[in-house]
């Protein structure tokens, strides 16, 4: 099943514009330090200054180098959304199995606290929490991967009762295997396509929160990031300088998230035989 | 059986709701120092001796958890220093304008994003289907922020067409048909934010549930009878659609109000967005606590309000045994 996936990911235009976009912000959040050519916290230059061969992007209000701004900014917003993303995927996958294969009251407790988490909007936590105890981003962005994991386990849990069943899964039982051992090694290789959905859609809505979040001023100013710096772009949005200043981050946002949307929604296309395009339907 | 089966989600939404309200409570207390020094430390405001021994008086009669049920339900919500006015009475100031926004934003987008789902998922495998498909999955990909600020650098700054702030023109006393006039002419901006941003989401849920259900038996049998397409698509297919839609709409909420706080700052619309972003600026807790408190518990009823009536009106779960 996963071979032929590849092979189908690998001719639709959306998952090979996704990814590779996903890559060179990749690419650009690993190597941006070394590719900026000015300190962005430097504020030696003159303000407000268009755009030179010296500075690609200009200089902003703070007499800082735009493009070397954007680099961090990139780099910040791009870390963020992966480390949540990957938290609530650990997260979410092992509550998922867990409840699924154990069951009972285990069962029923935590899909109880994944049906209430799932009801409580999440920005309203992270909003009273930053503002009360200004915490670091990193701790923010497990936070965030603490009330966002419910959606993956529920999909991770209805896959496990139906792999329950199976007949693999009966023999490993039958021979005597762990739960441990089942978990490892018959339960969780077998669901990996859900994981990359579930990744995908949790990096997706960490980027776009880390970028509220920032824009309503809850993190560090002294901390780059393109909600931050789209917060005061914006101040001078009248001014000549929206083009430079204002739409490279408004531009670098868009294509982030756009990139991560995109794998999402091929994968989920792939994924779910009824959505299948109407031409492969003989052969599924 | 059934009764406890309609009523699930209902008890996640008041524990949730219990939940939130806990959390609004102890958070502040966790903070060092007491009360009113955890609130006010940090605030750009001075206080003032009198505003001080005042607040602590207000505060020192701190019964618990009960008690700050009691005060939340009197309207008691404290005393903003920051905007010199009581807490309560910013909240509903601002409260009517997110309405107004939020409310016909999502309504023209559910509207508009299910009809536009039906005709097309109705048109599968035609040119026009993958070309506004693919359009949307563009669309689903921009966020508020960036829609939002560029239709203001547009239509603000480059052409005119809209103010660039406000929910209407101040000191101008009109008729009511040029208030009406004036009042959507702010609300143009926000508002095409938002429904570019919630369109194709509930666009792509539409056509991906009618795909489904168009595979369904009795629609072939709909077809068979000769009955006309329009009737099919909207009586027969539409209807069980538009279950999977109401139930990605909860779902799919805490994305949204996201979106609408930052888009209310872009074109500084009065509402809570506004309000909040004013109040994180100026660092007034009790403010930034109400709105995420109120706007949360909001959220939820709503969500749950919606649930149940759903519950009453599909025929497969009320008469589910």
């Amino acid at each position: 099943m996963h071979a032929e996936l590849s092979r189908r990911l690998r001719r639709d235009p959306f998952f090979l514009i996704g990814s590779g976009l996903a890559l060179l912000f990749l690419t650009v959040s690993v190597l941006g330090p070394a590719w900026a050519p000015f300190d962005p916290w430097d504020i030696s230059f003159s303000p407000l200054a268009p755009p030179s061969a010296e500075h690609l992007l200009g200089i902003n209000d703070g007499g800082q180098d735009i493009f070397s701004e954007l680099l961090y900014a990139i780099r910040n917003t791009f870390s963020f959304g992966l480390l949540s993303g990957v938290a609530a995927l650990g997260l979410g996958v092992c509550i998922g199995v867990i409840s699924g294969w154990i069951g009972g009251m285990v069962d029923a407790v935590l899909m109880r606290i994944a049906d209430i988490l799932l009801a409580i909007p999440a920005i309203m936590i992270l909003i009273l929490t930053a503002a009360l105890f200004r915490p670091a981003p990193l701790s923010l962005a497990l936070l965030l991967a603490a009330l966002m994991w419910p959606t993956i386990s529920k999909a991770i849990r209805a896959q496990t009762l139906t792999l329950k069943h199976s007949l693999s899964v009966k023999a490993a039982v039958q021979m005597g295997g762990g739960n441990f051992y089942i978990m490892g090694r018959h339960l969780l290789p077998e669901m990996f396509p859900l994981y990359l959905i579930g990744f995908a859609a949790k990096t997706r809505m960490a980027i776009f929160m880390e970028a509220s979040l920032a824009f309503l001023g809850l993190f560090d100013p002294a901390r780059k990031s393109l909600g931050l710096m789209i917060s005061y772009a914006l101040k001078y949005y009248y001014m000549e300088i929206w083009w430079h200043w204002l739409m490279p981050p408004i531009i670098c946002l868009s294509l982030l998230i756009m990139s991560i949307a995109f794998v999402a929604i091929s994968l989920e296309k792939m994924l779910d035989p009824r959505l299948r395009e109407p031409v492969l339907e003989g052969t599924v | 059986m059934t009764d406890t089966r309609r009523l699930g989600p209902v008890i996640a939404f008041c524990l949730a709701a219990l939940t939130m309200t806990y959390l609004s409570y102890v958070l502040p207390t966790l903070l060092p120092g007491d009360f009113v020094t955890a609130m006010y430390g940090g605030s750009q405001v001075p206080l003032t001796e009198e505003q001080e021994s005042e607040l602590r008086r207000h505060y020192e009669g701190d019964t618990g958890f009960g008690g700050y049920l009691k005060r939340l339900a009197t309207l008691e919500w404290g005393y903003s220093y920051a905007f010199l006015k009581p807490v309560s009475a910013l909240f509903f100031e601002a409260l009517p304008w997110t309405l107004l926004l939020l409310g016909s934003a999502n309504l023209l987008a559910m509207i508009l994003g299910f009809v536009l789902g039906v005709e097309v998922a109705w048109r599968r495998g035609s040119r026009l289907e993958k070309g506004v498909v693919g359009g949307m999955t563009l669309l689903e990909g921009i966020p508020e922020i960036c829609t939002g600020v560029i239709l203001l650098v547009l239509f603000s700054y480059q052409w005119q067409w809209f103010p660039a702030s406000g929910a209407e023109t101040a000191y101008v006393t009109s008729g009511f048909f040029e208030r009406c006039i004036d009042l959507g002419r702010h609300l143009a901006l926000p508002l095409t934010t938002l429904i570019l941003a919630y369109l194709p989401g509930n666009f792509l849920v539409t056509r991906n549930s009618m795909i489904m259900v168009m595979k369904a038996g009795y629609i072939t049998t709909a077809r068979a009878k000769g009955l006309p397409p329009r009737r099919i698509r909207y009586v027969h297919a539409a209807r069980n659609a538009l279950h999977v839609v109401v139930t990605r709409f909860g779902l799919r909420l805490a994305f949204m109000i996201t979106g609408a706080l930052v888009v209310e700052r872009i074109t500084a619309y009065p509402g809570l967005g506004t309000l909040l972003f004013d109040a994180i600026r100026a660092r007034d807790l009790p403010v930034i606590q109400a709105v995420v408190l109120f706007s949360s518990l909001m959220i939820l009823a709503i969500v749950s309000g919606l649930e149940i009536a759903y519950r009453f009106i599909d025929p497969r779960i009320r008469h589910a045994r």
